[in-house]
């Protein structure tokens, strides 16, 4: 498993490792990353997740990026080059700058590779993926409310020009709304629309929703939908089937949100550190994988 | 007679066939800047190279042809670092996508919680305590700058919260600006309990 994308720390160069926990920090080789919200929640979910089913820790291909681009660019150019010799068997893109250009070329060298990599991408890599129009060779996309009504809408670009009548504040569109980006040929095999339902679809229809327990406040938290994307990145690199991952994925952020006992200021990392409980609980009913 | 060359490069290099090209959409993701003259663009060029911004000299489209035969294309989703680079240095119309909607998306939506108000613009969300005005959460966006923007405004109180429009880059930072704004007004006025 290969997870790529910026962390918001300038001057952090192209890292390359794999990544482990120590306290209240991620590590890579030996640069610490505080874990907040973006790629770095959605690398410790994704973490404690391999560590709970005894899978080998997620390997990351990390830059440092504030907005500027230029490690967003670095990512991109380093993974247009490489991939082919990374071959990784999951590949989950994260937070970056969204350039349409780069996003084709990169597709074009996945493409080459001998055997395609699973590719999962939320954040900016999906906006790039679904402007590039290359979204439908994805795997999973993990979108929230208004970026289901970006997938929806054929000419945006990005979420702040999603024509009026497709944006939505209102969940019961969804359905209409992930018709119209598996139509548009905007959405990755398998969807994971996260809300106040959750909804699961695969190749256009929809499978599953997920609405219990509900805890309204975890739209509050910074990094929320991001664990969310950690914990589906593992469980596809465990070999779940895909809607499965999705399905569990939604239930297990909602039972961790209801045992940290969210409210709006709660800081993901709380919500993080309850996951191997509720792994522990639930995941032999959910899933079947019983392994301790 | 230079001028004329850059003017017939760029309608070289994008031409009809470019324009083609835009009305499929092989352009998506880009956005034109468009000016009065030509000593303007270069000089806006010359600006946004220098910052690393990706930029190139084109022929607008005759849909946002206003003023002079050249324009700059750029990444759109940087509008709002490209906006705060040439304000006051280069004298521009205005930024247009070359596909679907002309305008940012202005919907701004206020959630309620016992102590805590949300609010959400677009693909952003802030969320501030009711009682001390601070800032506790940010969350949605997917461009890098967000996480960066986190760590600057979390904690802080809305009334003195550094603008992300300030700070940030991308489009992601404009829309959680328009949320600080609200934010902000609701703040003041008292409209959030």
């Amino acid at each position: 498993m290969l997870i790529a994308g910026t962390v918001p720390q300038e001057d952090l160069p192209l890292i390359k490792g794999t990544v482990r926990r120590e306290g209240d920090v991620l590590k890579v080789n030996d640069y610490a990353l505080p874990c907040t919200q973006g790629t770095s929640a959605m690398v410790s979910a994704a973490l404690t997740t391999t560590s709970y089913l005894g899978l080998e820790p997620p390997r990351v291909l990390l830059v440092g990026d504030i907005g500027k681009g230029k490690g967003s660019r670095e990512l991109y150019q380093y993974l247009i080059d490489r991939i082919t010799d990374l071959s990784p068997r999951v590949l989950a893109l994260h937070y970056c700058l969204p350039i349409v250009r780069l996003m084709q070329k990169f597709y074009s060298s996945v493409e080459k590779c001998k055997k395609k990599p699973l590719l999962i991408a939320d954040a900016g890599s999906m906006y790039a993926a679904k402007a590039a129009g290359v979204a439908s060779g994805f795997d999973i996309f993990t979108p929230d409310l208004s970026e289901i009504s970006f997938l929806a809408d054929p000419e945006a670009v990005h979420p702040a020009y999603i024509s009026h009548h497709l944006f939505s504040n209102d969940s019961k569109r969804i359905p209409e709304l992930i018709k119209k980006a598996y139509s548009n040929k905007a959405a990755a095999k398998v969807l994971l629309v996260k809300g106040a339902v959750d909804y699961i679809a695969k190749s256009g229809e929809i499978i599953e929703t997920v609405e219990e327990p509900n805890i309204p406040e975890l739209e509050c938290i910074g990094g929320t939908g991001d664990t969310i994307t950690g914990i589906v990145t593992a469980l596809a690199y465990a070999e779940l089937e895909l809607e499965d991952a999705a399905i569990i994925s939604a239930k297990a952020n909602r039972v961790a949100g209801q045992m940290s006992k969210a409210t709006p200021a709660t800081k993901v990392g709380e919500v993080i550190d309850y996951l191997p409980s509720v792994f522990k609980e639930n995941i032999c009913q959910w899933s079947g994988v019983c392994i301790r | 007679m230079v001028l004329n060359w850059i003017k017939k490069k760029a309608s070289t290099i994008v031409g009809d066939k470019d324009k083609n090209k835009s009305a499929k959409g092989a352009h998506k993701g880009t956005g034109i800047i468009t000016f009065n003259n030509v000593e303007e663009a270069m000089k806006a060029e010359k600006i946004l190279k220098k910052d690393g911004c990706y930029c190139k000299l084109v022929a607008p489209p005759p849909h946002l042809r206003k003023g002079c035969d050249l324009a700059l294309e750029i990444e759109l989703v940087e509008q709002p670092v490209i906006d705060r680079l040439l304000t006051d240095k280069v004298e521009y119309n205005g930024i247009h996508p070359l596909t679907g909607m002309k305008e940012l998306l202005e919907v701004v939506k206020v959630t309620y919680y016992e102590k805590h108000t949300m609010v959400k613009s677009a693909n952003m969300k802030l969320v501030f305590d009711n009682e001390s005005g601070i800032i506790v959460n940010i969350s949605g966006g997917g461009c890098p700058d967000i996480p960066y923007l986190y760590t600057k405004l979390v904690g802080c109180n809305v009334m003195d919260a550094p603008e992300p429009r300030d700070l940030g880059y991308t489009l992601c930072a404009l829309m959680l600006s328009r949320a600080q704004e609200e934010c902000l007004s609701l703040w003041k006025e008292g409209r959030f309990k």
